[in-house]
């Protein structure tokens, strides 16, 4: 379980967002959708200390495991990212290291051969021994993608975050990322949070969606009742995703 | 004459990164002929590591073809010191402007190519009208923009160098719909009113289809079916096509997806 309570999250002077309360329970898919620029990448990012100090001052608790993430000690910090809360960013190929093989990675995040190899044949990726000698910019973004978010999973992780999954790859992929989502919340009482603009695949993909929009998101409901909880800004969206078919 | 660009029997091959046989090749691309009319606005779909993105590297000079010729016709040819007629515009947000640097001196420095100091700011205003960039940004910097924001200061700075062929990798991904919407009436104002031939690379075929006047599916580095957008959706003829039109329902079972996919050997 995750139990998000911030005040305030602010860059240089400008309030970024405020009053963002949330309860993440396990079991479930959530997904967390609104305009660009409103802040989801941000919000996301905080949950782990993600956000550069010198810039951002966030003012309130993350607890997780009855530990508030954003005040207990870095390197108790990092054995949280390394073991249980993991992302799976927007910008795959950029997320990676443009001078390190995939191998790399691969060594740092599991011993466990036969996890990488189910886990890149799920995937639909070249064997481990293949993809260990390519640099991050000689594979697409698709690919690139794909191998995130197997090492997002390698660690079995409590928690996934999911930052825009859908963009840049094409839909049949998508289609098997959402296969894996289901998969990973369901068989091991997991959580993912879901950010994206793709309403179609927060609908198929999650059990509750928020609206994050003018500095504030609304309460997680559940996908039968949201469209008709929420405001106009909602409406919109569905009526263009509804209008470009 | 009125193609823009005429490519034949284009194909692109990488030298492999191998410890045991440094000099055998990776076909990226192979068999690639198409002609592109003036003022058209043409897709192209396809899987993931298919070549989209190298095609539009060699279609923009900035790849070498291995094999194959293109044969371009632009107005003006092109000339030392002025931009190139064909512009792309990457997929990568977040890393295709200048953190530091101010919108408004983002635009300016591409203008600044084309006009003289007078003219700038009028031509600035009417770029940042047509592509609805709204004021309160054009002063933040780059670092202060979301990827939604950044791709369309990308798209402006494009357009300020005035292209005959303008290439977009993805340019759908990272927007809402809301700004999808505007994005794609933007797309077919400059196409319209500038006269601008663009090539749009996406996934998301229902945006492809109310764009574009033409399309081409990639599947392994070939073109297995080229033709107007109406008849691809109408009837598709290869199945690879119709195995996309259904996956972007999201209703596809793991056997489905995996037969289809064409698994990369490197």
């Amino acid at each position: 379980m995750l139990n998000v309570k911030i005040n305030e999250i602010r860059l240089n002077n400008i309030t970024l967002l405020k009053d963002i309360n949330f309860k993440l329970e396990n079991n479930r898919i959530y997904t967390i959708i609104g305009p660009n620029g409103s802040g989801k990448s941000t919000l996301i990012n905080s949950l782990t200390c993600l956000l550069d100090k010198r810039f951002y001052s966030i003012n309130g608790k993350v607890i997780f495991h009855n530990k508030d993430l954003l005040s207990i000690t870095y390197e108790e910090l990092l054995v949280i990212r390394k073991n249980f809360i993991k992302y799976v960013f927007q910008d795959a190929i950029n997320s990676f290291d443009p001078l390190k093989k995939f191998e790399f990675y691969f060594k740092i995040f599991s011993k466990n051969e036969v996890d990488i190899e189910s886990l890149l044949k799920f995937f639909l990726l070249p064997d481990k021994i293949n993809l260990s000698r390519l640099f991050p910019y000689e594979v697409s973004g698709g690919m690139a993608q794909r191998i995130g978010f197997v090492l997002a999973l390698l660690n079995e992780p409590e928690i996934l975050i999911l930052d825009e999954p859908t963009s840049g790859i094409d839909s049949a992929i998508a289609n098997l990322f959402l296969l894996k989502i289901r998969q990973f919340a369901s068989q091991k009482n997991n959580i993912v949070l879901l950010v994206t603009h793709d309403i179609k695949f927060a609908q198929k993909a999650s059990h509750e969606i928020a609206f994050l929009a003018n500095r504030s998101i609304s309460k997680f409901t559940s996908i039968d009742n949201f469209s008709l909880d929420q405001g106009s800004e909602f409406a919109d969206f569905n009526k263009i995703q509804n209008e470009l078919v | 004459m009125n193609f823009l660009l005429r490519l034949e029997n284009i194909g692109y091959s990488a030298p492999e990164n191998s410890v045991k046989n440094k000099y055998r090749k990776k076909t990226i691309l192979s068999q690639i002929n198409f002609e592109l009319e003036k003022g058209k606005i043409l897709g192209i779909a396809g899987e993931s590591g298919s070549g989209k993105t190298t095609l539009a590297k060699i279609i923009a000079g900035i790849v070498l073809p291995t094999e194959g010729k293109i044969f371009s016709n632009f107005a003006d040819g092109w000339q030392k010191l002025k931009p190139y007629p064909v512009q792309i515009l990457f997929q990568n947000n977040g890393e295709i402007l200048n953190p530091l640097r101010n919108v408004e001196k983002i635009i300016d420095e591409s203008l600044r190519i084309r006009y003289k100091n007078k003219q700038i700011d009028n031509e600035k205003e009417r770029i940042f009208h047509l592509l609805n960039i709204p004021v309160s940004i054009r002063n933040r910097k780059g670092f202060e923009l979301s990827g939604g924001e950044q791709q369309r200061i990308a798209l402006a700075r494009i357009i300020a160098s005035n292209p005959e062929l303008l290439i977009l990798d993805e340019p759908f991904s990272a927007q809402d719909p809301i700004s999808q919407l505007n994005l794609l009436k933007i797309l077919k104002q400059i196409n319209s009113e500038f006269g601008i031939t663009i090539i749009c690379i996406a996934h998301n075929l229902t945006i492809l289809n109310n764009l574009c006047d033409d399309m081409i599916i990639l599947y392994n580095g070939e073109i297995v079916e080229k033709d107007s957008v109406n008849k691809i959706f109408e009837s598709p003829g290869h199945p690879y096509t119709k195995f996309l039109l259904k996956a972007s329902n999201y209703n596809l079972s793991y056997e489905e997806i995996s037969q289809e996919i064409y698994l990369i050997n490197y």
